[in-house]
């Protein structure tokens, strides 16, 4: 039964979609200091598989993010793509920012369509799966709108059919549906749920929303704070699928893995906490890096 | 209701300027009234050449040779501001270097450089064209050069990760970036054309708006030169009008914003 989804996978099935290696980030900083994000990073991301990556706010999960696209290349450590070691751009990866990524001067249509045009698909062509993916992602009426006439959820689902029409192996999501309010989180939960299962791709999700983290993924990796953060835990969760991201929440082996997680999580996030407060505090502020260290 | 309120108001501005201007000039109120026409005419008088001008047929060949010069100056002034503008905003030494003199240039008044161009040029429309490519140049150079420089990182980065080329991101990104902001001061740029055709003409020409203004001026005809400025003030106003319905039709995109100005 593997036999026919292999030839599809075949091609770049030879290595983890992605692998981080020993990967260290270190910005430069305009007033000539640096800034060690994140250090000696260990993370493979199976073809096929959900992670969601958590952790205090500022600790790198965008950075990491980045990384894995090739937007970023690492001060030090390997990053590779289904076995190969990134240069430049990861073409093979779909990427979802955390921040508003649209084109303000194309429709939702246009946005999506124009994601087809680096691919040589005829305009014709383009317009019907462009069209067809926004439909797939509950916008069907709203083709004509331009980005800012559209609510931020439906901006969401505008990038998401832009990333998904190109179908590809890997998908970066950061904190997708971070703005968005609980309903709409749910909503776009089992949307994002429903497109991903139809084909396995392997996903990096971005979240700070824990309960949001176990529901969707297969695992979740955890980051401790910043500054040279690394990863602290990395959870299994072998709840069964198809998942309601609502129901899922009900069960009790939902809320045993969720006070297993937490239990690690808790610690970075009150020790970003605590460093966000002594900011001020020269003092502290190093005591701080000096232990990271 | 507030509208009519308002209309009546900005009439009512009107018609007590243009009262007094009546009274101050045709009645011995304030002095003699031969003086005091002779300084000021009258309300009357402009208006009535005025209206003589404008179903006449002579003005109408000043105010294409204005027009021709301002949409010239316009055309070919953001042309160069486009390409410099893209140039400068893509290669770092380019406008590192070029940076101190572009600033002088910028701070020039361009008015003296009037002589020059109509010694260089001629007294034709091509150095009125040349005082308005001065000036509007300058305003398209450095909004298309900041539209350029200041796209959003992150959409840049979403259209590379779709998989766009150079070519590509100039066309759906660099490009109506800078459109964007060279639209946002489409009304000074066209503004600035149009002031340098006039200024042109005014200081040395044989047509135009400007040149009409003057001619009226050597002779003390104040009349003439009021009912100049007035068919001036139409004329932009008309301009001004069709720059804002290009600019509806070019910016749909845009959230609408408050207008601050009238109707
Ligand atoms: N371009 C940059 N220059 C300097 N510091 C940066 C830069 N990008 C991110 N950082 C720092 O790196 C840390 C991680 O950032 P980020 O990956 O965005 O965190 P998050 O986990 O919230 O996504 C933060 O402390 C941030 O201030
Ligand atoms: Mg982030």
């Amino acid at each position: 039964m593997t036999l026919q989804d292999r030839p599809r996978q075949g091609a770049g099935a030879d290595g983890p979609a992605v692998a981080l290696g020993g990967v260290d980030i270190t910005f430069h900083l305009a007033d000539g200091g640096r800034y060690q994000a994140v250090r000696d990073i260990d993370l493979a991301v199976k073809p096929g598989e959900f992670v969601s990556i958590v952790g205090p706010t500022g600790c790198g999960k965008s950075t990491l993010l980045n990384a894995a696209a090739g937007l970023l290349s690492p001060s030090q450590g390997t990053v590779s793509i289904f076995g190969k070691p990134l240069v430049g751009l990861n073409r093979r990866a779909g990427y979802l920012f955390q921040q508003d990524a649209l084109m303000p001067w194309k429709t939702a249509l246009d946005n999506v369509k124009v994601a087809l045009e680096p691919m040589g698909v005829p305009e014709r062509e383009a317009d019907a799966q462009a069209r067809e993916w926004l439909a797939r992602v509950g916008l069907r009426s709203f083709v004509d709108r331009y980005p800012h006439m559209l609510s931020g959820g439906q901006r969401k689902r505008v990038s998401l059919a832009q990333m998904l029409i190109r179908n590809p192996e890997i998908i970066l999501m950061d904190e997708p549906f971070g703005p968005l309010d609980a309903q709409t989180r749910q909503i776009m939960g089992n949307l994002l749920l429903d497109l991903w299962s139809r084909d396995r791709k392997a996903l990096m999700f971005v979240t700070h929303d824990l309960e949001e983290a176990i529901a969707l993924s297969d695992r979740v990796v955890v980051m401790s704070a910043g500054p040279a953060a690394g990863i602290v835990a990395d959870y299994a969760v072998s709840l069964p699928r198809p998942r309601d991201i609502a129901d899922i929440r009900l069960e009790k082996a939902f809320h045993e893995i969720h006070r297993d997680i937490w239990s690690s999580l808790r610690v970075e996030v009150q020790k970003a906490y605590a460093m966000g407060e002594g900011k001020e505090l020269v003092e502290g502020q190093q005591s701080v890096g000096g232990e990271a260290r | 209701m507030k509208r009519i309120k308002l209309l009546s108001l900005q009439v009512l501005v009107m018609l007590v300027f243009l009262a007094t201007w009546h009274v101050v000039t045709a009645t011995s109120l304030f002095g003699d009234v031969k003086t005091m026409q002779f300084f000021f005419s009258t309300p009357a008088a402009v208006l009535g050449r005025t209206f003589n001008q404008l179903t006449g047929s002579e003005i109408y060949y000043h105010l294409g040779i204005t027009l021709t010069e301002t949409v010239l100056a316009f055309g070919i002034g953001s042309a160069a501001g486009i390409l410099f503008g893209f140039a400068f905003a893509r290669r770092e030494l380019l406008s590192a270097v070029f940076d101190p003199y572009i600033k002088a240039a910028n701070a020039l008044p361009r008015v003296v450089l009037a002589p020059i161009f109509a010694l260089w040029f001629g007294l034709g429309i091509w150095s009125k064209v040349a005082l308005g490519f001065t000036l509007v140049f300058f305003i398209v150079f450095f909004n298309v050069y900041q539209g350029v420089r200041e796209v959003s990182p992150t959409i840049l980065a979403n259209a590379r990760m779709l998989g766009m080329n150079e070519r590509q991101l100039f066309k759906h990104v660099y490009w109506p970036s800078a459109l964007t902001w060279m639209f946002s001061s489409l009304h000074t740029s066209v503004g600035f054309a149009l002031v340098g055709a006039v200024v042109g003409e005014y200081l040395g020409s044989s047509a135009g708006l400007g040149y009409k203004i003057h001619e009226a001026e050597s002779v003390f005809d104040v009349t003439g030169v009021f009912s100049g400025m007035l068919i001036l003030t139409i004329f932009v106003i008309l301009i001004d009008a069709l720059v804002t319905l290009v600019e509806r039709r070019l910016l749909v995109w845009r959230p609408v914003q408050s207008s601050t100005t009238t109707a």
